[in-house]
């Protein structure tokens, strides 16, 4: 993978400049030896967002090294995806997951050796065998890809939900349209307040990630917890706020108990064109940092 | 869970069966209740096979939405998963179903959907709903 480093910390200290553009090595084992270890994960106020742009990764036998990380299942749910396109994206995706949580463990972990299970929302999560020699790392991740780029969001003792869209993505259905059907009142009346088309569009797929990065670290996706209950409002000073809708959550049979609003968002400009949502949990007051390394 | 031939059970959603071996049957008919085990074949139901027009249309909407290229089969077997479908896609393609079949979709229920003949099964339950609601007792447009 073509891993460039650029690091992005919020509050006062100054952004260091990016290194020199480093190569991964060729052969098998030594696959990822000359990437440089990660930044290490300081504390549960900091995610690590690696990228990558499937379109530049091309060759044939890296690719194939790349597979060949994945479990037998990964294969073959890979190869089900219709096409070739979808194909290589899906491998990608569980190549980038298993070799970033691999060099988060401080490469003691193979990453052929990872196991995964699901909620019983179907959110994966890491499975750490109950072997004693085994240790295990406090490594929370979550997965969002468009069709030309792969985000893995990695965090420490958090819950994390990324979504990423094309910041030009254009719907079929009108902005207002979708909003209305899906958002809450409160952000339709935003939208509805942009006069120009493409600034509306633009909003519209802000708040779309941020919302689908939320229900991500809530761990229940889109299906479980419905866009209509919960209001995400972008301030003028950047600051991001959620809010239960309480009266559809009150109107709703199922209510809306498992909304919580100590959530914490970033949102983010990636490559210049895509917008990225992170959201983790906030137990804590204080700095949080976001890294964008891809 | 699964439906029985010749029995007219309606179901709260569309199901696929998970167990193939056996179903009980009680009969309703008084003093005289009986166990029947059989094996019914996996998803068989009465009522929840979608219709071919319905599977049509939701493959049509499906391969606009996606913009899928003509040499890529959509079908009723095929999963949303594999499409490449991501969520803001999906919610286009409910909105579209809507829109088409004049129905409105739970957020809930897209758990329950993973192919499109799911989708197209979840429709025709819906539309028949609807239907049935009607006080004239005519049919949809």
């Amino acid at each position: 993978m073509h891993h460039r480093l650029l690091l992005l910390r919020r509050g006062a200290m100054s952004i260091p400049p990016p290194p020199a553009p480093r190569m991964p090595g060729v052969a098998g084992g030594r696959l990822f030896a000359s990437l440089p270890p990660p930044p290490p994960l300081q504390s549960p106020r900091e995610v690590h967002v690696w990228y990558l742009c499937p379109d530049e990764l091309i060759d044939r036998s890296q690719l194939d090294m790349y597979t060949e990380l994945l479990s037998p299942s990964e294969r073959k749910n890979a190869l089900a995806m219709n096409g070739p396109r979808l194909q290589k994206d899906a491998m990608l995706s569980r190549a980038l997951l298993r070799t970033t949580l691999s060099r988060y463990t401080d490469a003691n972990i193979d990453p052929r050796s990872f196991e995964f299970k699901k909620n019983k929302f179907g959110k994966p999560e890491i499975l750490w065998q109950s072997d004693e020699s085994s240790m295990e790392w406090p490594l929370h991740f979550n997965i969002s890809h468009t069709s030309s780029l792969i985000a893995c969001g990695i965090a420490m003792d958090t819950p994390i939900g990324i979504d990423v869209e094309e910041k030009k993505r254009k719907t079929v259905k009108s902005i207002l349209s979708l909003a209305r059907r899906y958002f809450t009142p409160l952000e339709v009346d935003y939208l509805a307040k942009i006069s120009d088309s493409d600034a509306q569009q633009r909003e519209f797929i802000k708040l779309w990630t941020l919302k689908e990065a939320y229900v991500k670290a809530l761990g229940r996706g889109f299906s479980g917890a419905p866009f209509n209950r919960f209001s995400i409002q972008l301030e003028t000073n950047s600051r991001i706020q959620i809010s239960k809708a309480t009266k559809v959550c009150n109107d709703s049979a199922s209510g809306c108990d498992y909304l919580s609003e100590n959530w914490r968002f970033a949102l983010a400009e990636l490559n210049s064109s895509y917008y990225m949502s992170v959201c983790i949990e906030d137990n804590s007051r204080g700095l949080y940092s976001l890294f964008f390394l891809m | 869970m699964a439906s029985v031939a010749g029995s007219a059970l309606s179901f709260a959603r569309p199901v696929k069966a998970t167990n193939t071996n056996s179903i009980s049957l009680t009969s309703a008919r008084k003093g005289n209740a009986f166990l029947r085990m059989q094996p019914v074949p996996m998803r068989f139901a009465v009522c929840c096979t979608a219709k071919k027009e319905t599977v049509d249309k939701v493959c049509d909407i499906v391969k606009k939405q996606l913009a899928v290229p003509e040499d890529i089969e959509v079908s009723g077997a095929s999963k949303f998963s594999d499409l490449g479908a991501d969520s803001l896609d999906t919610v286009e393609i409910v909105m579209g179903l809507e829109e088409e079949f004049k129905i409105s979709v739970e957020e809930s229920s897209a758990q329950s959907i993973a192919t499109v003949e799911d989708a197209a099964a979840l429709i025709d339950r819906l539309v028949a709903a609807k239907s049935s609601e009607k006080p004239s007792g005519k049919p949809l447009e």
